[in-house]
Parts: C-alpha cells; structure tokens; sequence
C-alpha cells in the first residue's frame, strides 16, 4: 500500500527581484515533488539551486509566485497546522542570553505547550540531543555543534510529526557531524517524516531513503537511493583471496568482468546475472571470497550528471 | 487563546533583550541626571524654583522617553531579521501579527518601566525641593506613558520594511511633525494660499497630534485639566496606536524573508 504524501510540491515557482526597479529573476522554475510518510528525504544541489528558497516557502517565510505546496495536506501559507512540523535552519542563531532551557521554554511557549508539561517536555528534549549538562548555560557559551542541537532541539520540543533541517551539519568538524547525522537517523527510526536540505553528499547517501536533486531551480531528478539500477543491470564487487590469476582471467574474459587486485586479493565487478556461477565456480577451485558489495549509482554520480545536464527530471 | 500566548512569550522575550541595551541605559542615565540636577537649575532663577524643576524634570522624561522608544523601536523588527531569529519563530504556529503584536507589547512594558523610573526620580526631587505634588503630575506622567506607546506604533511600523536609519528618520520625522501638527494648521488657516491651508489641514489628519499628550503647563502651574480632554487625548491615542500596528501587520504580513 502507498504511504501517504506528507509533504506535497507543484509547479512551484519563484521570483525575486533583486532590487528596485530591477528585472525579476526567477530561481523556482516550477518544480514538483512528494515525500512520504516516515521517510528520511534528501533535497540537494549545488549552491544557489533553490534549495533554501523551497524550504523557506514550505515554512512560509516567503510566499512561491505560482504553484502550490502542501504540508499534511495544509497550504504552506496557513499557520495553525506548524504544531505538527519544527524547523532547524542552517546556522541557526538564538537569544544568546537565554540558557538552553530558557529557550527551549520559549520555543515550547510559543508552540502552545501546556504549562503543567513544559518543564519536564524541555527537560526530555534538552536529554534527548544531549545538551542536559548545558541546559542551565547561556547559549553564547554554546559552540557551534552545540548550538545546532539546540537548534533541532527547538524543532522537536513540541513533538511535531514532520522535521524539516535546512544544512544541519555545515560548518561541523566530523565528530560533530557524525553527532548530528545520528540524531537524524534517530528521530527518523522514532517516526518522524525528514526533510533534509544539504549539499553535503555523503551524509545524505549515508542517512537518506530518497533524494530530490535540484539545479538552476528546476528538479533534476528525485527517486530511490538504494536500487537506483533496474534488475538485470545490477552489477556486484565481489573480492576474493586465494583466487589463481588463471581463474581471474579466465572470469574477466567469460563474463565480462572489470578485474582490479592487490597482493593475494583480487576485485571482480559483475553482472548480476553471473554473480552465482562466477561465485560457485570460485569456490569450487579452493578460493575464498572476502566480501560482495553491490554496486549502486553512486550519489555523486547521480548529482555531477544532474549538475551538468544530463539528468532531467528522471524519477524512478 | 493561542494568540494572546504567542503575543505574551514574544512580549516577555523582548523585554528581556531590550532591558540589555546599552543605549537605553546611556539615555536613562541622562534622563535621571537632568532631573537630579533640575535642582540645580532651579537655583539660578530666584522665581518659581519649584515650577522649573518640575518643568525641566517633565521636559527631560519626554524627551528621553521619546529618544529610547525611538532607538529601541526602530530596530525592533529588523534586528529578528537580520539576526535570522524570525525563521525559528514564524516557522512556528505563531501568526506574523502576533509576532508584531508580541514585539509592541513588550517594549512598551520596557519603556513604561523606564518612565516609572524617572516618575520615581521626579517625585523624589520634587520633594525634596519642596516642589507641590498634585493629580496633575500624574495625568501629566499618564499622558506620557501613552505618547510614547503612539511612539513606539510607528517606530514598530517603519521597523517593519525599513532599516534601522530610515526607520529611525521617518520616526523622528513622524515625531518632530506631530508635536507641530497644531502650530502648522493654526499658521495655515490664516494662510491666504489655499494649498497651503489644504496642506496644513491633511498633515493634521494624517498625522499624530502629540501635544494632545502634553499636559506639562496645566500640571507644573496647577491648572485644571478637563477629563473629557483627557479622555479624548486616551482614545485618539489608542486609535493611533491600532492604526499604526495595523499598517505594521499588513505591511510585515506581504515581506519575503530571504
């Protein structure tokens, strides 16, 4: 059965006009796209794509030219309906002279929190992204991985059902990054539907379900990470050790594979077609397979494609 | 309900951000620095001491009143903007009139604080140099308190599409004119140019008449002051104030925050 459509985007457009009595420029050129229900969506491009022009519509800080975007089935421009999404955007910037909690409490004031739960809801969230040794310092003691807990941290305190997290792991060192990243994969696993907008490729191939890619503010492509290969044209790397360089070249001949070795173990890239036979008939002459990595479109692949045009909107 | 909640944690919020600006201590500190030394000035005229003490003290609230109200208020708006804070809060459940309203709201707790600072500060030396205390004094105080409330609406208004400098210029402008609102349509109506007198007549009506807030005369010398015409002076306040938030609302409501 098909998970519902959470968050829903149609021949959205933008236009801005730099400054007075200048041409407007467009930088949404209609786009359209769907994220399901519990899924962790990826929504990247290149800098100046469209990517915060999209998110800031769909959290209504500016309002689209033409089209239309849904969130729950609500128009973007209504209000009441953003109890059930939070928002962290990128570097985020707070009060300084409030304390975690003081601005968790705020936050959860203004999202109409009862008072007798916001206490212990403050306490939670303060726990839940790690900051409940910091909830009693001013944020201008925070460093800056600190600050972008808080700033998820503010996004959850009234437990929406749908985060959107604009770049939330730019400009952190890598423990940092890998903090954050895990406390996506974590609200995710909890039920939250993600939107996430990055251009920070491996975190997104490492965490995401599926992806949109936009370039010059027109969607380039949108599908699966994983399975980004119809069956039939899969292909595998299949490392063994012990393998004869005989048998190596016998294999790279027969089934068309892509050899690559070093020392005693040897790569073999196959189809997945041949994956059965080649392995079958490796083990039967004594060699010992390491590991089997199948092979997928790289995201990298996928955005440089998009990036230079080869990709237009391809959804699979 | 929702509203009036997210109205009462922005107002408590700027309160607090205000109550740390420097500016408004510098100003404060002048303000309660002319009224001690009003004294002083008191001394050099050897008539009606008390009556320019008063006179000084009252002029000094109103003019530092107004000057904070104005270098508060004008970067009341932006400065959410600029800072990115805005994003955080408008992404919530929170209406963009609330926001302007919660805005309002808490810099005038802020300036009212302030001027019953400087009404302390005033009675104080009031009393001291055995200056006489009257109902006037404080429908005096009252009428500034609302004056600055006017103030702060259109501060709050050109903070709501404008930088901090226009914002500030228009302010003052806005300021400076309709404290000669009066004087203006008097002169124009003894004008032979009919323009003149049309011109005269629509900046009384586009503008706040804020001395209609000014009752210092009838308080420093013991006049009478008719409640009707304080009332009317209450209302137009209030009718300003609304007017002026709600050009603020629509405008602010229309802004693409990029």
């Amino acid at each position: 059965m098909e998970r519902d459509t959470i968050i829903r985007v149609s021949g959205l457009v933008k236009d801005f006009r730099p400054g007075f009595g200048l041409r407007k420029k467009r930088v949404l050129h209609g786009i359209d796209f769907e994220v399901k229900r519990g899924e962790l969506f990826g929504f990247i491009g290149p800098n100046g794509a469209g990517k915060t022009t999209t998110m800031k519509i769909l959290m209504g800080l500016i309002r689209a030219t033409q089209g239309e975007a849904r969130i729950l089935g609500h128009d973007v421009r209504e209000t009441a309906f953003r109890e059930h999404i939070g928002f962290a955007p990128e570097s985020p910037y707070f009060y300084d002279f409030l304390t975690g909690a003081e601005i968790l409490d705020f936050y959860a004031r203004l999202c109409a929190v009862p008072r007798a739960r916001r206490a212990e809801r403050v306490r939670e969230v303060l726990a839940w992204v790690g900051l409940a040794h910091a909830a009693d310092m001013r944020l201008r003691t925070y460093s800056k991985g600190m600050l972008q807990r808080i700033g998820i941290a503010q996004a959850i305190v009234h437990d929406p059902s749908v985060v959107f997290l604009d770049e939330p792991m730019s400009g952190l060192d890598p423990v940092g990054r890998k903090e954050i990243r895990d406390l996506v994969v974590k609200l995710n696993s909890e039920g939250k539907t993600i939107f996430m907008n990055t251009h920070i490729l491996a975190d997104v191939e490492t965490v995401c379900d599926r992806v949109a890619i936009i370039v010059q503010g027109r969607i380039a492509y949108q599908g699966e990470l994983g399975g980004a290969l119809p069956a039939g044209e899969r292909a595998f790397d299949v490392t063994f050790s012990a393998l004869s360089p005989e048998l190596a070249e016998q294999a790279e001949a027969r089934f068309e594979a892509v050899l690559s070795g070093r020392g005693d173990r040897i790569t073999l890239r196959i189809a997945d077609k041949h994956l059965s036979e080649l392995v079958q008939g490796a083990l039967t002459h004594g060699a010992a397979i390491e590991e089997i990595v199948p092979v997928g479109v790289g995201l990298e692949a996928l955005f440089l494609d998009a990036v230079s045009g080869k990709l237009r909107g391809d959804a699979r | 309900m929702r509203w009036l909640g997210a109205v009462l944690a922005i107002a408590g919020n700027t309160w607090r951000d205000a109550i740390r600006s420097k500016v408004l201590y510098a100003l404060l500190f002048f303000a309660l620095l002319l009224i001690a030394t009003s004294a002083t000035l008191a001394t050099l005229s050897y008539v009606e001491r008390e009556r320019i003490l008063q006179d000084v003290s009252l002029g000094a609230i109103r003019f530092f009143g107004a000057a904070i109200a104005i270098f508060v208020g004008v970067g009341l708006v932006h400065r959410e903007v600029d800072r990115r804070t805005i994003f955080t809060i408008l992404s919530k459940p929170v209406d963009r009139s609330a926001f302007i309203a919660g805005k309002y709201v808490g810099l005038v707790a802020t300036l009212w604080a302030l001027l019953a600072v400087m009404a302390g500060c005033f009675v104080a030396a009031s009393l001291l140099a055995g200056a006489p205390l009257a109902s006037g004094h404080a429908i005096a105080l009252m009428l500034i308190a609302v004056e600055l409330a006017v103030v702060v609406a259109f501060a709050t208004l050109f903070s709501s599409f404008s930088t901090p400098f226009l914002a500030g210029c228009y302010s003052l402008g806005i300021y400076l004119v309709g404290h000669l609102t009066r004087d203006l349509y008097a002169i124009g109506k003894t004008s032979a140019s009919p323009a003149a007198r049309e011109f005269t007549l629509w900046v009384k009506r586009l503008l706040p008449d804020l001395e209609a807030f000014n009752r210092t005369i009838e308080a420093v010398h013991g006049l009478p002051i008719p409640p009707a015409e304080v009332g009317w002076s209450l209302a137009m306040g209030v009718a300003w104030i609304v007017g002026f938030l709600l050009v603020a609302v629509m405008t602010f409501e229309r802004r693409d925050f990029r």
